[in-house]
């Protein structure tokens, strides 16, 4: 390509004109860029809210005693206030871990009966409405008897982390999730389209080299891809706080990330290209490809939590590699040279698919 | 025509596919500044015996000469001296004219003035549009205009006219006449008898993959003429064609 300076000129107005034609092509919009921004906004919103307890407050209980003062001024339980019936009827429904109900009996000094009902339905939230009640009644009654140097006393000491929230592992698996998306969609269905429409053939009655339209045909799809994983990080940070534990080095990593994880999927896509000669037969083979990878490749919860006969498969296909490489980089805070065996995975799965397209494809 | 120096020559072109033979030892001459057709019905070997002078389809057996080179051996210096208009579109349909035509200028490396390019061919006012959005005849325009990008010796027309209704049908031929004026030489195919009879200064009649018949119109049929054959019926002096343009003028109609 470099030998010879009019394949170059031809090279960077191909890449132009390719990526010009295809921001044009709304599919390639909704699946790159729409779909991804849709899922981050509806999982960076569940993750906030995953770390709170509700408890119920029924009417009738009083609001000017220590204990309701305590559970209001604590920022992570959330209260809710009705009559009994309507909190029973959502405490049973799970939308709250807890009804406390709380009776002063107005002596001196006054005393208190603390109540909390929870429901067999929900054990995590009861279980930590539990904890959370008893641990403050604890406290008030050793306060309250005058108790201020207990025999046993505790302390916490808290290593200096981050809180780890479902944004900071599904953001990772976004980027994925499109560069996967674009280079088998836009790669098969745009392949097919430009063989169909003879863009190819016309092309080859130029000078220009079959190498040079490969290349800037992936180019254009680069350019697309890495703009995609912008757009997500540039989302994640901004909107939901997504943290980059090295700021723009982890910033510059994720890029690497993508360039080598789009040029593996690419593979895929060429391969696929090839074996498929209409649109018709393209459609099950991309979601061949895709689907499974998006369910069980630590897209959007963990490969951990897959039953264990299928670990050693999930963790191996080229998607796994690519999001686990990306966890790497930014919930684990490491360096690139440590997703080394990841990169050495993706190379690999693109290794195999290039040299397996080099025997399916075809320009026309 | 005048001048007698070929500058195509194609020796016993042999192309199979599999067991099917689409062009079985095909031999002819194209002479330069000549509007030579090849004429035959569908499946006959046109497209492909032209897709292999046009080096994208290798042939199984055989040698082509274009303008003095091999075209075995020097591929790429051929496509920089020929045009080729493909049976089909060709074009990314996204793309508008202008694009189009930046984008094949980059492909042969040459400069372009895009505007000059479309106003030869009456698409000045497409400039900006979208290549899917032409009529049928535009599109045929434009992809002739995108043959001439550079400066080609010999362009290639396959089928140009096929789908196009009459007025852009001899629209078309005045802008083939105009092209071969400048001293173009151009080799199209044709299923259209008529067509053949009012372009080529010469034809080759081939079917089942060999040529059967080559020479000028007027010869093939004098020919013809010679074996005794009579027509059947009278002609009349007028055609249903002439009638239809009579009545509907000759003024394009691609919007």
């Amino acid at each position: 390509m470099n030998k010879n300076p009019s394949q170059m000129r031809a090279y960077l107005a191909m890449s132009y004109y390719t990526l010009r034609a295809t921001v044009r092509n709304p599919a390639t919009l909704a699946f790159g860029f729409a779909f991804p921004l849709v899922f981050i906004s509806i999982f960076g919103l569940i993750g906030g809210s995953s770390q709170s307890l509700t408890l119920g407050l029924p009417d009738q209980t009083g609001q000017d005693n220590p204990i309701i003062q305590t559970v209001k001024n604590l920022s992570f339980i959330k209260t809710e206030t009705g009559s009994t019936s309507v909190l029973e009827q959502r405490l049973i429904q799970g939308k709250l871990d807890g009804l406390l109900v709380v009776d002063s009996k107005p002596t001196t000094p006054p005393t208190y009966a603390v109540s909390l009902t929870t429901t067999s339905g929900n054990p995590t939230g009861a279980a930590t409405a539990k904890t959370v009640v008893s641990g403050l009644v604890d406290k008030l009654n050793l306060k309250l008897s005058g108790v201020s140097s207990p025999p046993v006393s505790f302390a916490e000491q808290e290593v200096s982390g981050r809180k780890f929230r479902y944004i900071d592992f599904v953001l990772p698996g976004q980027i994925g999730f499109s560069l996967l998306s674009t280079a088998m969609f836009s790669t098969v269905f745009g392949f097919i389209a430009l063989k169909r429409l003879l863009v190819f053939k016309r092309m080859f009655a130029t000078p220009v080299q079959a190498l040079t339209i490969l290349l800037a045909q992936g180019t254009s799809r680069m350019i697309i891809a890495l703009a995609q994983t912008i757009m997500i990080i540039a989302l994640g940070v901004i909107a939901f706080n997504f943290y980059l534990p090295h700021g723009l080095q982890t910033f510059m990593e994720l890029i690497v990330l993508s360039i080598i994880g789009l040029i593996s999927f690419m593979g895929f896509g060429i391969f696929a290209s090839g074996f498929a000669s209409n649109e018709n037969t393209a459609g099950p083979i991309v979601n061949l490809v895709t689907l499974p990878q998006f369910l069980i490749s630590g897209v959007f919860f963990p490969t951990d939590s897959l039953p264990n006969w299928v670990q050693p498969i999930a963790n191996n296909l080229p998607l796994s590699y690519f999001n686990q490489a990306v966890r790497k980089v930014t919930t684990e805070g490491g360096s690139l040279p440590e997703t080394w065996s990841y990169v050495a995975g993706l190379v690999a799965w693109g290794a195999v698919m290039y040299i397996l397209a080099t025997r399916t494809f075809k320009w026309e | 025509m005048k001048s007698a120096r070929p500058i195509i020559e194609v020796k016993n072109l042999v192309k199979k596919y599999g067991k099917f033979t689409a062009v079985n030892d095909v031999s002819f001459e194209v002479k330069e500044g000549e509007l030579f057709g090849i004429l035959g019905p569908n499946g006959a070997g046109k497209t492909t015996t032209l897709e292999i002078i046009e080096t994208l389809k290798a042939p199984t057996k055989g040698e082509i000469i274009v303008d003095g080179l091999n075209i075995a051996d020097h591929a790429a210096e051929v496509k920089r001296r020929i045009g080729v208009q493909l049976q089909a579109t060709g074009f990314y349909p996204e793309l508008s004219l202008i694009d189009l035509l930046n984008l094949f200028a980059a492909l042969y490396d040459v400069k372009i003035d895009p505007m000059a390019a479309l106003k030869e061919v009456q698409l000045e006012d497409k400039a900006g549009s979208f290549f899917e959005k032409l009529s049928g005849g535009q599109k045929q325009r434009f992809s002739i205009a995108s043959t001439l990008i550079n400066k080609p010796r010999i362009i290639f027309l396959d089928e140009p006219t096929t789908g196009l209704d009459p007025q852009a049908r001899i629209n078309l031929w005045e802008m083939i006449r105009v092209i071969r004026k400048q001293g173009t030489t151009i080799v199209m195919t044709t299923h259209y008898m008529e067509e053949a009879e009012a372009l080529c200064d010469r034809l080759a009649i081939m079917d089942s993959g060999k040529i059967i018949k080559t020479g000028t119109p007027h010869q093939l049929i004098d020919d013809l003429l010679a074996t005794g054959f009579k027509k059947p019926i009278e002609r009349k002096q007028a055609s249903l064609e002439d009638v239809f343009l009579h009545l509907t003028g000759k003024a394009l109609r691609d919007e």
